[in-house]
């Protein structure tokens, strides 16, 4: 880290707690048109609810669409949150703390937005709650042979622990904010968070250890929430899902998306709040280099699928990847193929890669190719399965543009919220890496 | 308790939920009237006349009808001259279901979709509510029945007065029967006429038997005897005469057994529905059939096989001299050697037939044509063997178009000062250019009893709602052999009143007539009228007996035999010629009969609007076949709107690219395109018969179909085709397969069975039954009757046209077609339905159990355990699954109709076929308080009893000696995908296909 040196802890403080300063007029502007494409989100859903979910465009025999795109979207994006804090904590990658925090909060909030999806999607979404194995009356149980099923642990898991984990590695700056707010409002919530952290060297040795275990136990859990939603789809017998790559193919395709989604949103606030010199260049190019790594395990996995259906000679599968190659959807299929491998190919050459604005436009080409990648495993497999009578297309409906529309409108919510409410970089672990101040005259 | 409205209201007198009572007898003596099929009951009591208006709950429930118990009544379908026996379902005093009556030997328990649909012609919304008359200001305002029968009758006594009664006309539909001869005496007695008119009455085919065997009449055909079946554009299977019969008779004659079938060659310029059944297409030129007949007796006579007298040899051989094959084929467009080889092998695959004159082919020299048919037929022996004279059809009496073209000139001269109409709407069957509305206009007093608001009772001065045929009183004759009763399955669900009820009520206000209409009532009259026929036929009977059995039974059905006839004189002073075609465009307009519309009647009931056409999958709409070479030539793809200009005028449809139509012709389907006719109807589609001109066939004054040439021009304007299927083709992946008879000789053909598989779980266990069954393509003609019977017995909402356009459209059963395009040009159809996989790939992913393995092998699904993830549909093999994306309504009374045994659904739920899991439970039941097992072919589902050709059978796999698992292991067996491991309950055979020459 190149500007390390002009940087001095009480620097950190300030630059870092300044962010949590009262909002501004563009704050505002902007959260009250998040509030209001929410609000047109929220109005799609309940007019869903009430009319039927015919006003979504499913047609037979898509029976997923748009939704459960969005839920794997938003659950890949969740991935880079933990991977970035966990595995990059336990590897002791550098360039991760500037960008963990804000990456696991992006995490939470992906899982909070994801999880919406399966209950929106549902027929009879106030009946929700039956896929949950809970003690009734009339002796139901749940399917546990379902992969649905396994959704709703494997979801609800990775949301409790990557919750827990977020908080845990903000007691000490919360400590810190505690310390310096003087408004009694604040001041008491920042203390009831902070739960009595006073920076011991005790609390110290219990906070380091306590957050190495939960790395540890976050870490496998970047493996299995998208093997199991992988799962939803390779368990099944529809030619395009029914694959044993799905579950690497899906966790890469997670981490790639959220690196992607991270950069996007990094960019932006590096920019606002003037955090250059907390996020580098340097942390930047790290997260390029793994882009570039997870796009090749993507475009890897785009080819096995056509090597697997031809090579398997089962005309099914065959079938289904010539229809999404050539077929009606053969546009999405070709926009993603372009953003997922085609476009990250550019990071190779080192100026691309440190160009912070080349990077956050290559950053949305992978959302989007993603989020197609997604939507072709979905809606062009099952357009397209093993009985040619029961063909058909299926068309996006405005109430599920609404909804999606919605949904990212949720997610930035928590978003907004959270840059103006905790701190968006860690404190304590930016220090972590500075030079101590009392060591810092002496090296002078 | 309600009260019965009086008065043309449009509700439904009865209210939902409450039982039966009748507008003129007391329930239990109508129910002890109605004759439970089985039961025992008396016939005591007639028709009392004091009006009963109180509705009295099931208080104490009448001693005949036990709740949850159904009741059979048999009865007669009228949904076209056909007259099939039928039985109804009679659920606590509603109608919910119509059967095919096994005892009919016209249709021998199948039914078509229209018969299946005459419940939502009972059960319309649009239904007339009551008698309406026009006011001061020109409306139709409802009234009462005194008043509305008092306007009649003065309106008679006006006309008589000014000795006018041969101005009277009583136009009705073919009714054979005793309102016939009602009507008949009645009008007669008025100094008035009596017109039939059948918007297909298949004139020629008269014409052509008086010419050629001096025998007026429109013979039966014995289809199931033959072994080669050569047919010249009679769409049998569709709206021909007698649908249901000929098609049930063909799959006997078609059907694979005992490694035979016969062979069929259709010869039409558009391959119909009927043509699809065909081993050989031969696309001919239009309006030349005549020549292809002759050119085939021709080989036949040159080559000295007729089975005839040498007089009668040497007579032909004049008659037929000039058409040797090469000769025909230049007019026909028909390879000389398919002429000779069809000759070579109808004369030696006896018995053989030749049939033609469908209504679509009819050009102006139909009689002619049809006069070259009856040679074939009698050169090689046919007649008085597979066609039988002895009993003829009613239909022969139906007045031809000429006569009902005089009338409508008559009318227009003001010669018609009352027109009484019933069943008939000409103002929409008849082309625009006879002018029968401006002559409707020219007629002082109109009166209609139609039970709709059609287009000409729209014009009427006073409409009199009949009730429809399940709610009332008669009998038909469809022809010889079958005398069929007609008797009321329900109360009146409107305020309507029984034509012959009117016609006597009114009698008794006329002067002369009281004497010689003396009967109370219709009911009396029509056992007076059957106690003449017992005379007749069992005159040792008691009456009482006599009526009791035939009403339980359903009517009298006899044998006929044929008669023997020999070619008349007449034969050889036919002269043969190319019909005329009017309009200079370039292309033949062909307007065919719809097998779900007829001739439009049917076009007010949603299931049949929603009833995909077997060929298109089309739904809701009109459409125009066009052959892809035509499309390409001016640019049209699926879905363009096409302007079809004739001098005449001018219709657009969509168009349908359709390989199975010659290059120089192109088709509409008539049926569409009303004005009025209720919500269902009203403009939607269009009409072909409003451009077609008004020519006849010249002999026999028959309306002349295949009579125009028009021009087709592209409009710019274009909208996706509704229709629900997409994909043509079966991308070789077997779903319907096909197999040569040869194949089947020779044992060569592969059986794809799967050995043992590991499974990592324990296999099903199956308790006491596992329910199967096993769908024979060979006989699948796909005419959806199927389809429609599954919406009557599930509960299945229609959704209409533009969610069908999602593909939303909710049948548990389909009849999917692919194109065959390798080795000439074939369609195949096949039922797909729920195949109750013994692995099936539903269950597993469903996370709440909604759906799960039940011990009889049903895939059961449990609507309210359902969340709605879908998952079970992505993961079904076959897409059979229906989600209830809305929850859908049937507009009252339409909902009367509900099977209270099937839950109606609500939105969010996914649904699918049952195997009708009510019917077997109610089997079981049985069954089990008889203390007995369940018998092989006692449970039968919706689809299977309906289907005309018997494709289905159903029963228990695990009972080794049932007939479903003989078929299961068919050398013609096979299971749709069956490499994917989900052990299917429904096994197919193969359909069987001649070798291609």
């Amino acid at each position: 880290m190149n500007q390390e040196s002009a940087l001095t802890y009480s620097k950190v403080n300030h630059d870092i707690i300044r962010m949590l300063d009262k909002p501004t007029v563009k704050w505002w502007s902007l959260f009250i048109f998040d509030l209001a494409v929410l609000a047109f989100g929220l109005f799609c859903f309940l007019y869903q609810v009430y009319t039927g979910l015919g006003v979504a465009g499913y047609r037979h025999p898509v029976f997923w669409a748009v939704y459960i795109t969005n839920f794997v979207f938003w659950v890949g994006i969740a991935h880079s949150g933990t991977l970035i804090s966990a595995i990059l904590y336990l590897f002791r990658a550098r360039f991760r703390m500037s960008i963990y925090r804000i990456s696991e909060a992006m995490t939470v909030f992906a899982v909070l937005t994801a999880g919406l999806f399966p209950i929106i999607h549902l027929g009879r979404p106030w009946s929700f709650y039956w896929l949950l194995p809970y003690p009734n009356q009339r002796e139901l149980w749940v399917n546990f042979r379902s992969p649905l099923l396994w959704d709703v642990f494997a979801v609800g898991t990775y949301l409790t622990v990557s919750s827990i984990f977020f908080f845990v590695g903000m007691i000490p700056d919360i400590a810190a904010i505690r310390d310096r707010v003087k408004e009694i409002p604040r001041k008491i919530i920042y203390t009831i968070l902070s739960l009595g952290w006073k920076g011991s060297t005790w609390e110290w040795g219990h906070y380091t250890r306590a957050y190495f275990y939960f790395a540890a136990f976050a870490t496998p859990l970047v493996i299995s929430v998208h093997s199991v939603v992988s799962w939803d789809f390779a368990m099944s017998n529809v030619p395009g899902w029914h694959s044993t790559i799905f579950p690497p193919y899906f966790v890469a395709g997670a981490i790639f998306s959220g690196l992607a989604m991270v950069i996007t949103l990094v960019v932006p606030i590096r920019k606002i709040f003037h955090l250059e010199e907390f996020i580098t260049i340097a942390n930047f190019e790290g997260m390029a280099k793994m882009i570039i790594l997870t796009s090749l395990i993507v475009t890897y996995a785009y080819v096995v699928e056509f090597f697997m259906a031809w090579y398997s000679g089962n005309p099914y599968e065959w079938g289904q990847f010539m229809y999404r190659a050539k077929g009606d959807y053969a546009l999405f299929y070709w926009i993603m193929i372009f953003c997922n491998s085609v476009v990250p190919l550019l990071l190779w050459f080192k100026k691309v890669r440190t160009n912070i604005k080349a990077l956050f436009i290559i950053s949305l080409f992978i959302n989007i190719g993603m989020w197609f990648e997604r939507f072709n495993i979905i809606v062009i497999s099952l357009s397209h399965d093993f009985e040619p009578g029961g063909w058909g297309l299926y068309r996006v409906s405005w109430v599920e543009l609404g909804v999606t529309a919605g949904s990212f409108a949720w997610f930035f919510m928590f978003f907004l919220l959270f840059i103006k409410i905790l701190p968006a970089l860690s404190i304590s672990e930016i220090k972590e890496i500075l030079p101590a101040p009392t060591r810092e005259a002496k090296a002078r | 308790m309600s009260e019965i409205k009086k008065g043309g209201s449009t509700k439904p007198v009865l209210s939902k939920g409450e039982g039966l009572i009748t507008g003129g007898i007391k329930r239990r003596d109508f129910l002890k009237i109605l004759g439970v099929v089985g039961g025992t009951a008396a016939i005591t009591g007639g028709c009392s006349p004091e009006p009963v208006e109180k509705i009295i709950p099931y208080v104490i429930p009448p001693d005949t009808i036990i709740p949850g118990i159904p009741k059979w009544y048999a009865s007669t379908c009228m949904e076209c001259p056909a007259g099939c026996g039928i039985l109804v379902k009679n659920r606590e005093g509603r109608a919910i279901k119509i059967e095919g009556n096994p005892l009919s030997p016209i249709n021998s328990g199948g039914t078509c979709a229209r018969g299946q649909a005459a419940l939502q012609g009972l059960y319309n919304p649009d239904r007339i509510g009551g008698p309406h008359t026009r006011n001061s200001s020109g409306r139709l305002e409802p009234t009462a029945w005194d008043e509305a029968e008092s306007i009649l009758v003065e309106k008679i006594k006006e006309i008589r007065s000014k000795g006018n009664g041969n101005k009277i006309v009583f136009l009705t539909n073919n009714i054979s029967g005793s309102l016939n001869r009602l009507i008949d005496d009645w009008v007669n007695a008025l100094g008035g006429r009596h017109i039939v008119y059948e918007t297909f009455s298949h004139e020629p085919l008269k014409e052509a038997n008086r010419i050629s065997f001096g025998i007026n009449k429109i013979p039966t055909y014995h289809i199931e005897e033959t072994k080669y079946l050569l047919s010249f554009g009679a769409d049998m299977l569709e709206t021909w005469l007698s649908p249901v019969q000929y098609a049930r008779k063909f799959s006997e004659m078609h059907g694979y057994k005992n490694k035979s079938m016969g062979k069929f060659v259709q010869v039409e310029p558009r391959l119909s529905l009927t043509g699809v059944s065909a081993d050989e297409w031969i696309a001919i030129r239009p309006g030349t059939e005549a020549f292809l007949a002759l050119g085939i007796a021709n080989a036949i006579l040159s080559e000295g096989a007729a089975s005839v007298t040498s007089g009668e040899a040497d007579k032909l051989n004049r008659l037929v001299k000039d058409y040797k094959p090469d000769v025909v084929s230049l007019i026909t467009e028909v390879p000389t050697e398919t002429i000779t080889r069809i000759a070579k092998e109808f004369v030696e695959s006896r018995p053989s037939l030749a049939l033609g004159g469908g209504a679509a082919n009819t050009s102006s020299k139909s009689t002619e044509t049809l006069v070259a048919i009856n040679i074939l037929n009698y050169i090689a022996g046919n007649v008085g063997d597979t066609v039988n004279f002895g009993d003829t059809l009613t239909l022969s009496n139906a007045n031809s178009f000429r006569e009902i073209a005089s009338l409508v000139d008559s009318m227009s001269k003001g010669e018609v000062e009352l027109l009484l109409i019933y069943n008939v709407n000409p103002s929409f069957t008849l082309p625009k250019t006879l002018r029968f509305d401006e002559a409707l206009k020219k007629v002082p007093f109109v009166v209609s009893f139609s039970s709709f608001m059609d287009e000409t009772t729209e014009q009427a001065n006073l409409v009199l709602p009949d009730h429809t045929t399940l709610e009332k009183w008669g009998d038909y004759t469809p022809q010889d052999s079958v005398y069929g009763v007609i008797q009321p399955i329900m109360d009146p669900v409107f305020n309507t009143k029984s034509i012959g009820d009117v016609i006597l009520s009114i009698s008794k206000k006329i002067e002369g007539l009281e004497s010689q209409f003396s009967s109370n009532t219709f009911y009396d009259y029509l056992r007076d009228s059957w106690r003449g026929i017992q005379t007749r036929l069992a005159p040792d009977k008691d009456f009482e007996a006599f009526w009791t059995d035939k009403v339980e039974r359903g009517g009298i059905y006899r044998e006929i035999a044929p008669i023997q006839v020999r070619l008349s004189q007449e034969v050889s002073t036919v002269s043969f010629s190319e019909p005329k075609f009017e309009g200079e465009g370039a292309i033949y307009f062909m307007a065919y009969p719809s097998y779900r519309y007829y001739d439009g009647r049917g076009a007010n009931k949603p299931w049949l609007q929603e009833l995909p056409d077997a060929i298109t999958t089309a739904v809701w709409d009109t459409w125009v076949e066009i052959n892809p070479e035509t499309a390409r030539k001016i640019g049209v793809k699926e879905g363009d709107f096409l302007s079809i200009e004739s001098p005449y005028g001018n219709i657009t449809t969509q168009a349908y690219i359709y390989k199975g139509i010659r290059p120089d012709t192109i088709a509409v389907p008539i049926g569409l395109g009303h004005k009025s006719y209720g919500r269902y109807a009203q403009n939607r589609g269009v009409n072909p018969i409003e451009i077609l001109p008004v020519l006849t066939d010249e002999a026999s004054g028959g309306f002349a179909w295949l009579s125009t040439k028009v021009n087709v021009s592209k409009t710019g304007k274009r909208e996706q085709l509704v229709k629900t299927q997409d994909s043509t083709s079966q991308e070789g992946r077997g779903i319907a397969q096909a197999i040569t008879l040869k194949e089947l000789e020779s044992g060569v053909h592969e059986q794809h069975e799967l050995g043992e598989k590991f499974d990592m779980y324990p296999p099903q266990k199956y308790i006491k039954h596992r329910w199967g069954m096993s769908i024979d393509l060979s006989k699948c003609i796909g005419c959806g009757a199927c389809v429609t019977a599954c919406y009557a017995e599930n509960n299945i909402p229609v959704v209409g046209k533009g969610q069908v356009a999602k593909r939303r459209e909710m049948s548990w059963i389909r009849i999917e077609r692919f194109y065959h395009e390798d080795n000439g040009f074939d369609i195949r159809f096949i039922p797909m339905l729920c195949q109750h996989c013994g692995n099936a790939p539903c269950e597993p992913v469903c996370p709440v159990y909604a759906t799960y393995h039940n011990h009889e092998g049903l895939n059961a699904m449990i609507y309210n355990r359902c969340v709605g993830t879908r998952y079970c549909s992505n993961n079904c093999t076959y897409k059979v699954r229906r989600f209830n994306w809305f929850t859908y309504n049937w507009p009252e009374p339409l909902n009367w109709q509900l099977n209270p045994d099937v839950s109606v659904r609500t939105k969010g739920v996914m649904e699918k076929c049952t195997f009708c899991v009510q019917r077997i439970r109610f089997g079981e039941d049985r069954a089990r308080d008889e203390e007995r097992n369940v018998r092989d072919g006692e449970i039968i589902p919706a689809c299977a009893q309906a289907c005309p050709t018997k494709v289905i059978v159903f029963g228990d796999l695990k009972d080794g000696e049932s007939t479903v698992s003989h078929l299961a292991k068919d050398e013609r067996g096979y299971r749709v995908l069956q490499e994917v491991n989900t052990q299917p309950a429904i096994t197919y055979l193969k359909k069987v296909t001649w070798d291609k020459a």
